[in-house]
């Protein structure tokens, strides 16, 4: 029997808080998702380079006429062809090398071929005299005095955002903090504890490789496909770089497979866009093998960090000193704002009132540095929790407890002296505590199991905000179809982190539909999607969202205002479910919304109102320039807070160890989707877990990478994770549609520091080098005696 | 992608293909046999390994053969790691096959092609030299049987176009109690910081490695050493390590000191499964 349901007016339809499964699910697990690699067409030539063999060398000439003679190639571009200096925040970067070579495997030449294997062949033909020179091979050596000199010009390069480097020097960046009074901070603790840390560079490995697609129309209309995090940012760096009006360029993004900052750099595209001008603006593709991907293209950042934290004897923090030498590698890219937050956020979690801290991001014969999941908090918080385990060793106390004493809170200031307002952090307290119970804390942190091996725990705490510029924007466009259906149509870039379907559940929680009626543009199309900066910083579902929300709200008053006329109301007497619209005090009396969202008509034919177009739109607020000398600046809008643990078996013999549990517990402000929230969290613990575990760029005495392939650069597999728990807590951001925090990269923050905490207190040695091998381990405990 | 070009041969017979083989070479082809094809095609994609021609040996019938012919086991040199697993006919074998790679690699690394490979480490030898076992190889003169001995020298020591055809182990051996360990730098698909395969046969222990030297080996000198039983454990293993027939490797994986510390706690391991020796 049917039974007739009567609307009561869409009051129980939700979407927020729901596990929707992602908008795009079905295409990728069957493998008919689209990326930038699988885009062919007619007529399209294959571009590859040419690598640098050498770290640091003199390019005494380049040789072509052998190469250009092999068959199917159509033109060889090298660096001296186009030289521009590129690069943000500092013009450091040639597109390819020109007089010499910085890293092992800088583009050197593009070959631009039939096919990829004729373009790789005439490759191995380009005869390439090189005059190799001494390296800077970490950044320790990189800031002695008479360390050999990456860049000899470096105040000539012109600066594009204000950075600090150091003409004369390998400094590329430094950025100082002084908070407080550093002085009568040490004359006030009672316990200090010093220590030096480090980890090497690192690959960002998404599953696709980077990739990019050029071409130059006769009407000088430039297209470039690209696998990227920041699809609007190429379209300015193409204008910017080759003096192309704005609006003949278009950047298609479709899905990306992965980018973790890495694809938030621009490097491919400007080869590609040379690569395309040298056969006459043909349609030219240039995709990073997996060993280009490793090197050529930009990695993750290492360090050398030095700290020093002091107490009372109740173990409340009062100074810090903090020194970091970050590897930035060959070029500035990123690493200058790296190292620039990671000075701004130096403490961690906690409050310290006197702080002194000098992040240096320094110039290496490595590859270069740039975004990485954490951007500079993933870097530092390692040593801080490391150090703070120290502390409490030192204290006899609880590390757990020595946290709970110090965690940070609303009115405190982080050591750019920011005010920290309840609603710009959450509530760490609450992190730790539901911590403390999810892994059974009171028990014990270290135990020696039957079979002689050692459980043990470690915790870390952490914190993140974005470095975002003060003028940071998004948009969003709500169009309807004529069956009643939505589209949303944003900038933002789906790589992975379900933030379309998110903003999808936004704008059908807000129009009060059903989710599977919200469509969401996949791809992202500069010329017709409203621009979002970059999908970047965990921010997007916050400041697009933002956006749909106003897009949604001025939809609403477009349908109010048609619908007033069929209903014969005031448009504020109209209230928006279900697709109708209705009257609020009746909700029996209604008209469909795809009969409103195009016009209106008559019996008789007469038509009012028209196509519904909602557009809202966001851009940051209250962000201010951070003040290099001083130290000072809002740097980012929010920060998101958690606490994470681990724990492992030790063998104690053999020095190798398991991964057993690892718990995140973050203040999300309020879950938009539970699923994919864990799921983002999840990902980053197992990054996070990797990084510390296993992997690492290994250099011989060169500065050449050993390790750039997936034979020897390990990752960790499906089998070697250990269990994951991830719990939210919320505390609502007022100004975040529905309440919610950024929680994208946080997962991977605290893992290096508590899988070295749980080693530390396993094998009862301080862990302080990335990553955590079992032959690390076996070296401290043994002084490499076998 | 492989950037060069390169002829295919697939021969029916041992015959067909030494006299295919000889003959690319003599045209400068520098022909490879080709088995399962993952060396050759991961190792082509980056220039270290050139050929113009292959001989794939998967459509030669004696290169095929997994079964027990009375007495004996054989194993065709192109059969899968993974066949040699499920097929269960030798365990230890089989535990030495299961450690390399990852399962859809061993779905296509061949016993052949991982004895004859360049890749160092060659883990499905150990077995064989364990058991004294006998190889099948193909040459000019047709097939000729020979111990594993006479003609593994930390690699398969053969003529220009020879190339392995079968494995032959004497069945009594895949009963024999057996210990066979892989120990990596932490990574559970990585290549061997070494792999250690021993076998105890009429009370003795046999030990073959991988990963420790440059080359797989069995050294007759070790095996004396841990066979001592009158000394305590720990003065069998380090009079054993002291037999090494090479440096110990130093490399990305791990350094030899540390290399020598997981290979003497291994040692301890074999004795103590086989013996059940106090450690």
């Amino acid at each position: 029997m049917e039974k007739r349901i009567s609307f009561k007016g869409g009051g129980s339809v939700k979407a927020i808080g729901l596990s929707v499964m992602r908008k795009e699910a079905a295409n990728k697990v069957t493998g008919a998702a689209t990326y930038t690699g699988d885009l062919a067409v007619p007529g399209l030539l294959h571009a590859k380079l040419l690598t640098s063999p050498f770290a640091h060398a003199r390019i005494i000439s380049i040789d072509t006429a052998e190469a250009k003679k092999m068959p199917g190639v159509r033109a060889i571009v090298t660096g001296r062809d186009i030289p521009i200096l590129t690069g943000s925040p500092l013009e450091d970067r040639p597109i390819m090398a020109i007089d010499k070579t910085r890293y092992h495997g800088e583009p050197i030449a593009v070959v631009v071929a039939d096919s990829e294997h004729e373009a790789m062949r005439a490759c191995s033909q380009i005869k390439v005299d090189y005059e190799p020179l001494p390296v800077v091979n970490s950044p320790s050596e990189a800031i002695l005095p008479d360390a050999p000199l990456v860049h000899e010009h470096l105040a000539r390069y012109k600066q594009v955002k204000t950075v600090s480097p150091l003409p004369g020097t390998n400094i590329a960046n430094h950025t100082k903090i002084h908070k407080g009074d550093i002085k009568q901070g040490w004359a006030e603790c009672d316990v200090v504890v010093e220590a030096s840390f480090s980890f090497p560079q690192t690959d960002h490995a998404a599953m696709e490789t980077r990739c990019v697609q050029a071409e130059i129309l006769p009407d000088g209309c430039v297209t470039i496909h690209a696998s990227s995090q920041g699809p609007f940012i190429v379209k300015k760096t193409i204008s910017k770089t080759f003096q192309i009006d704005m609006g003949k360029i278009t950047v298609h993004t479709p899905l990306v497979g992965g980018g973790f900052g890495g694809k938030a750099a621009i490097q491919l595209e400007l080869i590609a866009y040379a690569a395309s001008k040298a056969v006459g603006g043909r349609r030219v593709k240039l995709v990073n093998s997996r060993e280009e991907d490793m090197i050529t293209s930009p990695v993750h950042i290492g360090l050398d960090a030095k700290v020093k934290l002091g107490c009372t004897k109740d173990g409340i923090l009062k100074a810090a000193e903090i020194t970091c030498y970050f590897d930035g590698g060959a070029y500035t890219d990123e690493g200058a704002d790296i190292s620039k937050v990671a000075a701004l956020d130096c403490t961690g979690p906690y409050r310290v009132d006197n702080v002194k801290c000098d992040t240096y991001s320094m110039y290496t014969n490595h590859p270069y540095a740039t975004a990485f999941r954490g951007y500079g908090h993933v870097e530092l918080n390692f040593p801080i929790e490391r150090t703070m385990d120290m502390l409490a060793e030192k204290l006899n106390m609880d590390p757990l407890e020595l946290r709970l004493k110090n965690v940070i809170k609303p009115g405190d200031t982080n050591p750019s002296q920011a005010v920290l307002t309840k609603n710009a952090i959450g509530d760490l307290e609450k992190c730790l505590l539901g911590l403390k119970e999810l892994m059974n804390w009171d028990e014990g942190r270290r135990r020696e199991t039957v079979s002689g091996k050692v459980r043990a725990k470690g915790i870390s705490c952490l914190w993140k905000t974005s470095i975002t510029p003060t003028n940071a924007s998004s948009g969003a466009i709500v169009t309807f179809n004529k069956d009643g259906s939505v589209n949303l149509n944003c900038g933002v870039v789906e790589i992975g982190q379900a933030t379309k379907t998110v903003l999808a559940q936004m704008l059908a929680e807000k129009l009060k539909m059903d989710v599977n009626r919200v469509h969401v543009t996949m791809d992202v199309n500069t010329d017709v999607n409203p621009e979002h900066w970059k999908t970047v910083a965990s921010c997007s579902a916050i400041m697009v969202g933002n956006a749909v929300l106003q897009a949604a709200d001025d939809a609403i008053r477009q349908l109010q205002s048609t619908a007033s006329i069929a209903l014969r109301c005031a448009p504020e007497e109209v209230e928006i479910a279900e697709e109708r619209a209705f009257l609020r005090h009746d909700p029996q009396v209604f008209v469909k919304l795809k009969d409103i969202a195009y016009g209106y008509m008559y019996a008789n034919g007469n038509a009012v109102g028209g196509q519904v177009i909602g557009r809202g739109s966001y851009i940051m607020k209250h962000l201010t320039n951070i003040d290099q000398a001083a130290g000072t600046g809002v740097p980012g809008p929010e920060w998101t807070v958690g606490a994470q643990a681990v724990e492992v078996e030790f063998d104690p013999r053999t020095c190798t160890y398991e991964l057993v549990t690892a718990v995140s517990v973050i203040d999300a402000g309020k879950v938009l989707n539970p699923k994919t929230a864990a799921g983002q969290v999840m990902g980053g613990m197992c990054m996070g877990l990797g990084l510390a575990s296993r992997e690492g760029f290994l250099y011989d005495d060169n500065g050449t990478v050993k390790n750039q392939q997936f034979r020897s650069y390990k990752l960790m597999r499906f089998g070697e994770n250990p269990a994951y728990v991830v719990k939210f807590i919320e505390t609502p951001k007022l100004d975040s549609p529905y309440g919610a925090r950024s929680v994208g990269e946080h997962g991977i923050i605290g893992m290096p520091g508590a899988l070295a905490n749980s080693l530390s207190t396993a094998a009862q040695v301080n862990l302080n080098q990335l990553p955590l091998t079992p032959e690390s381990i076996w070296r401290l405990k043994t002084e490499g005696d076998s | 992608m492989i950037p060069f070009d390169f002829e295919y041969y697939k021969p029916a017979s041992c015959k067909e293909a030494v006299s295919l083989f000889l003959e690319l070479h003599d045209r400068g082809k520098q022909p490879l046999y080709y088995s399962g094809g993952t060396e050759i095609i991961t190792m082509a994609r980056l220039n270290q390994v050139y050929t113009e021609a292959v001989v794939d040996i998967k459509g030669i019938p004696e290169c095929n053969v997994l079964e027990q012919q009375g007495e004996q086991l054989v194993f065709g040199g192109a059969i899968t790691l993974a066949q040699i697993e499920e097929s269960g006919m030798f365990p230890l074998l089989a535990k030495a096959c299961h450690h390399i790679a990852d399962h859809t690699s061993r779905c296509k690394i061949t016993l052949g092609g991982n004895i004859c490979g360049n890749i160092m480490y060659r883990e499905a030898v150990l077995p064989a030299l364990l058991t004294d076992s006998e190889v099948v190889i193909a040459g000019e003169d047709g097939l000729r049987q020979v111990s594993i001995h006479e003609v593994f020298d930390q690699q398969l020591q053969v003529k220009k176009g020879e190339f392995l055809v079968q494995l032959i182990t004497e069945k009594r051996f895949a009963d024999q109690p057996f210990f066979c360990e892989k120990k990596t730098k932490l990574d559970k698909i990585d290549y061997p910081l070494l792999t250690l395969a021993a076998l105890k046969v009429d009370d003795q222990i046999r030990v073959a490695l991988s990963g420790v030297c440059a080359f797989p080996f069995r050294q007759a000198a070790i095996e004396r050493y841990l066979n001592h039983r009158e000394s305590p454990a720990a003065e069998r293993v380090d009079n054993a390590l002291r037999q090494l027939p090479a440096p110990v490797l130093d490399d990305l994986l791990g350094s030899s000191g540390y290399r020598r510390f997981v290979l003497r706690n291994t040692l301890f391991d074999a004795l103590e499964a086989l013996e059940g020796a106090e450690t």
